[in-house]
């Protein structure tokens, strides 16, 4: 009873950092039409620097506040000067575009931080453990499970309610219109973008207490970010809700009953969703 | 404006003559420069048949790393079990790849274009955890050392293929069957509807044509190819490594072929020459060699979209006929 | 003599979640009927064609093609069944040269499209028959152009012979005048009499000039606001009254 408990936890604390970070991912997707290779490498950029910012200021929030704003600063300047410029082309150039600024900000943390590992400490607040069927758990993996529908909460009321939210869904759609009616379209993507960014490093941030940090954190992260945006099909915060979680708990339980063939089950539930459902389960078609 | 190449005696007789030195040279040549030039030739094939996907069909994959790697590892286990010819031990890394592109390419071609290559990335990486984590097979992270190498055998001669010139005439010509493989698809019915493809997919699929078929054959023509390149280069290197099948080697072909042109049959193969000695310089000023390629992939795609090969072609005043 | 019509369609009906696209759409097209499909814009003609094309499949009803069901079925899988069709903004391969253009679907008739191997120059059957259909809609000239450099309604007439190169049993034409100027409207037009009288093809096309409509059709389909308004010979729907109320009052002469 208690492994169920803990492994229902741990994939929920999991899939809900994936739900953050796969949010980022769908939705500058569904408002520009890019598909941001670079995704994960911001993740871990937001880790890092959450990391970075402690070294200074000891202070978790602190990182956790401003980490992902920097992020999402370097978001704007590549949307602008790098992006925009090939919005008009073929999308295999933008897609190239994506993964050269991947190459570039991966290696530039290797670079700066070095490829050993590194370790954040989660605040006092929250580095407490809770006690579970006899066992404690930790308090912080209670916290992100709470956090990520909280954001996306958030991110789904501005999208449905407010008045630039449903601007923006109207760029989604339609990106002459809305420029007809004086929308100021490139701004508006220029501002998605960070937004996209931001969440991505702020799901670093938030990641930082509970795993190490390396070179290659980013890596996994797009992948699975990936999958669940192909499950819960493209613009679905639902969808990538559902994506989210079902992948969270898959791996989660996944150590335990496969073993070392844990790793691939993102691949298989991939594989499956490709075959059964290729056009995702949520959410309308690109 | 001096024209750069003289038009007459056309291109048949230049490619008789790039033979010709391609032949030559590692009799001319220093032995560093034998072995420069076969690792040219193996990326070389690796680009081509990357291009196939990218130039031909419009489809960027960004996992072919993976079915490199897994040439090399059939290739590999093969001569690790006893086996003792190269020819099969080549077989066996395209075949193996080959297969492995159909499974893979059967997921991928369902999608669009855009989720294509988020795909392949993420099977390329999944052969990579593979490759990685099973330790009893693959040798994990260390890879498989090849302890000893087959001698070549033709009719009436045997070859040691650890002598760098035997081995760098072994990868010429099996780059250039490759090569000419590819550029037959380029001439061939297929050839031409890839490009269908590619130029109007709607259109294709209503007069009757499967699309995503089409492209399952182009890309298991790419994978096998790139199984091919990959086992040429277990034999160089004597090791088969998961590095090979990591999305950072899946990018070298596409860094190539743009960087050389994707429009001309053999810009692939410069980009793979401008690259090598790029790799060359740089990594002897820094350790940061992907920071420097990322960029100037960012510059080449933001200004140089056509590459090397699409820049000098620009500059030539005349330009050719339509294939009739 | 078949009494079975080409093309049968019984109740076709298709909605994009709440908004009722077509309703319960029957009519017959037999063949050789030189048929025109007339209406306002969002009558739902294009639609209408998507659905019989295999564009997308209906959310109800039918189509018998040729006695065959096809309803659902995808365009790849439509199309050597005998049923093409053109499109509104001109559908072709723009890079390749005007008779290669034609040579695609005459490769995937011939089963040809796998061949890797073998060079494209050996298929001079194709090509033959390739060079015969760009004769027929008088396009031989420009062979060897690439097709993104024709004029506009040279890349129309490019559509057309991709479109008539498998020698099809059913042809829909969306819009074949459309952008088009007074010659070269009469031109398409008499291009497509010509065709519909001499070769086995049927030939349904929408159009907006009255005028072409009258002149050319055998049968007239009339579709307002996603729902059959009337379908017969010319004469009877020039004098029925729900298409001329439709019209609001304006006669149906140009």
């Amino acid at each position: 009873m208690e492994t169920l408990a803990i492994n229902m936890l741990n994939g929920l604390s999991w899939g809900m950092l994936l739900f953050l970070i796969s949010m980022g991912l769908t939705t500058v997707f569904g408002v520009l039409g890019v598909l941001n290779f670079a995704h994960g490498a911001l993740f871990m950029l937001g880790a890092y620097l959450c990391m970075q910012i402690m070294r200074i200021v000891p202070s978790f929030w602190l990182g956790l506040a401003l980490g992902p704003l920097l992020v999402a600063a370097l978001g704007v300047v590549v949307e602008r000067f790098l992006l925009r410029r090939v919005y008009a082309r073929d999308v295999s150039f933008q897609l190239l575009l994506t993964f050269a600024i991947l190459l570039v900000l991966d290696d530039a943390v290797r670079l700066l931080w070095g490829p050993a590992y590194h370790v954040v400490e989660a605040p006092p607040l929250l580095a407490g453990v809770f006690p579970l069927f006899g066992h404690t758990y930790p308090v912080y993996r209670l916290f992100l499970i709470v956090v990520g529908p909280l954001v996306g909460l958030g991110l789904w009321f501005f999208f449905q309610f407010t008045r630039w939210g449903r601007i923006v869904r109207a760029a989604a759609l339609d990106r002459e219109m809305a420029e007809g009616i004086g929308v100021r379209v490139p701004l508006l993507f220029t501002a998605v973008f960070a937004l996209g960014a931001w969440l991505a490093a702020l799901g670093g941030a938030l990641a930082a207490p509970q795993q190490s940090l390396a070179p290659s954190m980013g890596d996994r992260i797009i992948i699975e970010s990936f999958i669940v945006v192909v499950i819960g099909g493209l613009g679905s915060f639902p969808g990538a809700f559902v994506g989210a979680l079902f992948l969270g708990l898959l791996e989660s339980f996944g150590t335990v009953f496969a073993g070392q063939a844990q790793m691939a089950l993102p691949y298989l539930l991939l594989a499956v969703v490709l075959l059964v459902r290729p056009r995702g389960f949520f959410g309308r078609e690109a | 404006m001096p024209a750069t190449f003289p038009r007459r005696g056309g291109p048949l007789l230049w490619a008789c003559l790039g033979l010709a030195a391609l032949i030559l040279c590692p009799f001319l040549l220093p032995t560093y420069w034998t072995m420069v030039l076969t690792e040219i030739l193996i990326m070389s094939l690796f680009a081509l048949s990357f291009n196939l996907l990218f130039g031909a069909a419009g489809l960027l994959s960004f996992g072919q790393g993976g079915f490199f790697g897994l040439g090399a590892f059939a290739a590999a286990l093969y001569l690790q079990a006893g086996g003792g010819s190269v020819w099969l031990a080549l077989f066996l890394g395209s075949a193996a790849a080959a297969l492995a592109a159909l499974a893979v390419g059967y997921l991928c071609v369902r999608r669009d274009e855009i989720f294509f290559a988020m795909l392949t990335l993420g099977f390329g990486m999944m052969l990579y955890t593979i490759a990685h984590n099973w330790r009893a097979v693959t040798g994990g992270s260390d890879g498989l050392p090849l302890f000893s190498l087959p001698p070549l055998r033709l009719p009436g001669a045997a070859f040691s293929l650890y002598s760098p010139v035997s081995l760098y005439l072994f990868t010429l010509a099996a780059s250039l069957l490759g090569a000419l493989l590819l550029w037959q698809v380029g001439r061939s019915p297929f050839g031409l509807i890839l490009t269908a493809v590619r130029e109007n997919k709607e259109r294709f699929a209503f007069v009757g044509g499967r699309v995503q078929r089409v492209r399952l054959l182009a890309f298991v023509i790419a994978g096998g190819l790139a199984g091919l390149a990959g086992t040429l280069f277990c034999f160089f290197n004597s090791l088969a490594t998961p590095d090979y099948l990591h999305w950072t080697f899946s990018a070298k072909p596409a860094l190539m072929t743009i960087l050389g042109g994707s429009g001309v049959f053999l810009g692939p193969a410069v980009g793979a020459a401008v690259f090598f000695l790029l790799e060359q310089l740089i990594t002897q000023v820094t350790e940061s060699w992907m920071i420097v390629l990322g960029a100037i992939l960012i510059v080449v795609v933001l200004f140089f979209p056509k590459g090397i090969t699409g820049l000098l072609a620009a500059r030539r005043p005349r330009t050719r006929s339509p294939r009739p | 003599m078949s009494a079975q019509p080409l093309l049968q369609v019984q109740d076709l009906s298709h909605h994009f979640g709440k908004f009722q696209v077509l309703s319960r759409i029957s009519l017959e097209i037999p063949a050789g009927a030189l048929t025109a499909l007339i209406g306002p814009n969002g009558a739902g003609k294009t639609t209408f064609y998507n659905l019989v094309s295999g564009r997308f499949a209906p959310s109800e009803g039918r189509v018998v093609f040729d006695g065959r069901d096809i309803t659902g079925l995808p365009a790849h899988r439509v199309a050597p069944l005998g049923l093409v069709r053109s499109f509104q903004i001109t559908n072709i391969f723009p890079a390749l040269s005007v008779l290669d253009n034609v040579a695609v679907p005459l490769l995937l008739q011939h089963r040809q499209g796998w061949n890797f191997w073998r060079p494209l120059a050996r298929e001079k059957a194709i090509y033959r028959l390739a060079e015969a259909q760009l004769e027929r809609v008088g396009l031989a000239a420009a062979a060897h152009r690439p097709a993104r450099e024709l004029a506009y309604g040279d890349k129309r007439l490019v559509e057309m012979a991709i479109v008539l190169a498998r020698e099809p049993k059913l042809v829909l034409l969306d819009e074949p005048t459309a952008g088009m100027n007074p010659e070269e409207t009469d031109r398409m037009i008499r291009l497509i009499k010509t065709l519909a009288d001499t070769s086995g093809t049927t030939f349904c096309l929408t159009e907006h000039d009255m005028k072409v409509v009258f002149a050319v059709a055998s049968q007239i389909v009339v579709l307002h606001q996603g729902q059959l308004l009337a379908w017969g010979p010319p004469e009877r729907i020039r004098n029925d009254t729900a298409v001329k109320r439709a019209y609001l009052g304006g006669s149906l002469d140009a």
